[in-house]
């Protein structure tokens, strides 16, 4: 994780400024976020899940999810998906690394023709999708999704990708 | 009082039933069948929100929601229909449409969702009016009506759109409560700003304290905070300058004073933070001139400061109070105005430097020539000079940093003895304390 440990920084930060732009949150809800994410990213095992997002929704209860998801749907015109209904095993990216999905909360989960689908709980964090857009040559249709169905499928990806690990072994 | 409601939809079952609904709900409706009537009576009238079918003879719902949103935009609509594609539900949406609702209809939802368009159409119309209250007046450097209003303008009094977004999202973030970023080019007026930002507040209760790397150190905070204490200041807001300047330690203690902690979490008083840097906070991070933790704590709240040349109107302006605050400082006793060809001159110039560099090229005009008028040759000779001037006073400036760091970890080194840092540097107390200082 540490590689990516930039991206997270500036992903999260961008995040969360954007949150407060929208109206969705205060500047005081993003300080007191703020304090924790610093705690969790100076740390090497809460590393993996430091996230502005997790801390505004679970910890510290100000920002409602439906609402967030609301507000991608009204205001940015992202799709809404839910990736445990969706076929993780034969992802469109063969090289995927699950730990830049981990830390930036998006999984590229399809495509068609020259056209990625990727679901993310980041959409509102400029560097998330300029990263994804420079990755993928900027053919994406974007959906939001819950933390709940991102943890889910990141896990299922994870184990996806070590079982594959191991059968070549 | 009653909100009142806009019915349109061309079925007239479907019509009526939508008007018993608003009816039952209190509302007062006006319910009309024709796409083309009902723009004219909405026009002519006053609704809090307007209900809109889709498919209908001659106009359809999305061209019908264009027309009334050029009329009032502000008025929220609703959009009732039997199907849509999603993109067309994407469309509405972007063109304003408040709300989609596919029929059967889901009577409450509906009932909701009106309630909640008309409470944000009216909080944001208060809102509007507060703002036009606040800032519709126009700029008045200095003037007693900006006293009036609660705030100057004074760092930036001209009318160019960017200059009056830049006060509005300052005056929306006044309010700020732990820190602030200002983001500006080089040269930007930041001590100005931050004196703009003081006069939003009763000045009786606010105690501003500027520190750049030269003087900001935990004794001088805390000696600053009892200060404010013994004088009765309510709150402190400490103006941290050109924090990307500032040595390692001072970027701890910069973390430490915005969220009060360690030497500062005694500080009785409420304490806030503004920071004021001359690049974009990416940029510092990636070069490593801010760590982490100010990098996160930075972007809590940030702002960009226009550059000069992007704000023209302001540079008349701005010149003319310059030229008063010299004025007033040599004491003399009429106040020269500049020639309108010097204006002009002024107008067109790029300002790498922003603010400093117009002040600094001001300050030259008038400190080698005299008279009731600055003229065109005036300026551009004090130009010309001061861009010059500006390239030493920046080895300078650089230099003299270089020298408080230097002496700063000589001073760490032999355990903070004056004495030891002097005989090391081959000078005495005096200077190294003046150095420090």
């Amino acid at each position: 994780m540490q590689q990516h440990r930039a991206l997270i920084l500036r992903s999260n930060r961008f995040l969360g400024s954007s949150l407060v732009n929208e109206g969705l949150i205060s500047s005081a809800d993003l300080n007191a976020a703020n304090d924790t994410f610093m705690a969790a990213i100076q740390s090497h095992e809460s590393l993996k899940t430091a996230s502005i997002l997790s801390i505004l929704i679970d910890e510290l209860k100000v920002l409602d999810e439906a609402k967030l998801l609301d507000h991608l749907f009204e205001q940015h015109s992202l799709g809404l998906i839910d990736l445990n209904y969706m076929e993780l095993s034969s992802l469109p990216i063969p090289d995927l690394d699950p730990s830049l999905c981990r830390a930036c909360l998006s999984i590229p989960f399809d495509k068609v023709e020259q056209t990625y689908m990727v679901a993310s709980c980041y959409y509102m964090s400029t560097p998330v999708v300029k990263h994804w857009e420079t990755l993928l040559d900027g053919n994406i249709i974007w959906y939001a999704t819950s933390i709940a169905s991102m943890h889910q499928s990141l896990q299922r990806l994870e184990n996806i990708l070590t079982a594959k690990e191991v059968e070549q072994e | 009082m009653a909100h009142s409601v806009l019915i349109l939809d061309d079925d007239a079952d479907f019509n009526s039933l939508l008007t018993d609904i608003f009816k039952q709900a209190d509302y007062v409706v006006r319910s009309l069948h024709d796409p083309f009537e009902a723009i004219e009576v909405f026009t002519n009238s006053d609704y809090d929100l307007v209900v809109t079918d889709h498919k209908m003879p001659g106009m359809v719902g999305s061209e019908f929601v264009a027309q009334i949103k050029q009329i009032k935009p502000q008025i929220p609509v609703i959009m009732v229909s039997g199907f849509l594609e999603n993109d067309t539900v994407r469309e509405l949406i972007n063109n304003g449409v408040g709300g989609v609702f596919l029929k059967p209809l889901n009577i409450f939802s509906l009932l909701e969702r009106t309630t909640e368009l008309i409470d944000e159409a009216k909080r944001l119309k208060q809102n509007h009016e507060l703002e036009d209250k606040h800032l519709s007046d126009g700029p008045a450097p200095g003037a007693e009506q900006d006293v009036n209003l609660g705030f100057s303008l004074r760092s930036f009094p001209g009318q160019s759109p960017q200059s009056v977004s830049f006060v509005k999202r300052l005056y929306r973030l006044r309010n700020f409560r732990s820190t602030l970023s200002l983001i500006g080019p080089p040269g930007t007026a930041f001590g100005l700003i931050c004196d703009d930002i003081r006069s939003f507040y009763d000045r009786e209760k606010e105690y501003f304290v500027y520190l750049s790397s030269s003087s900001f150190d935990t004794s001088k905070v805390l000696a600053q905070c009892e200060i404010a204490k013994q004088s009765g200041f309510e709150r402190i807001t400490c103006v941290l300058l050109d924090i990307e300047f500032m040595s390692d330690a001072q970027k701890c203690l910069a973390v430490s004073l915005a969220k009060c902690v360690d030497a500062f979490e005694l500080i009785d008083q409420p304490l806030r933070t503004i920071f004021c840097v001359s690049n974009d906070l990416d940029t510092l991070f990636d070069e490593a001139r801010i760590n982490e933790d100010l990098y996160i704590l930075m972007r809590t709240a940030e702002v960009k400061v226009p550059a000069l040349r992007d704000c023209v109107a302001n540079i008349s302006i701005l010149a003319q109070q310059i030229v008063r605050d010299i004025a007033t400082q040599k004491k003399l006793t009429t106040v020269p105005r500049l020639a309108p060809a010097a204006e002009d001159f002024l107008a067109e110039q790029a300002w790498n430097h922003n603010y400093e560099q117009l002040h600094a090229t001001l300050r030259y005009a008038m400190h080698q020539f005299s008279g009731d008028v600055i003229s065109l040759d005036v300026l551009v000779t004090a130009l010309q000079a001061n861009m010059k001037v500006c390239s030493r006073d920046q080895l300078e400036l650089m230099l003299a940093g270089v020298r408080l760091e230097y002496v700063q970890a000589i001073s760490i080194l032999s355990g903070d003895d004056s004495s030891a840092v002097a005989a090391f540097f081959g000078t005495d107390t005096t200077v190294i304390e003046a150095i420090v200082q």
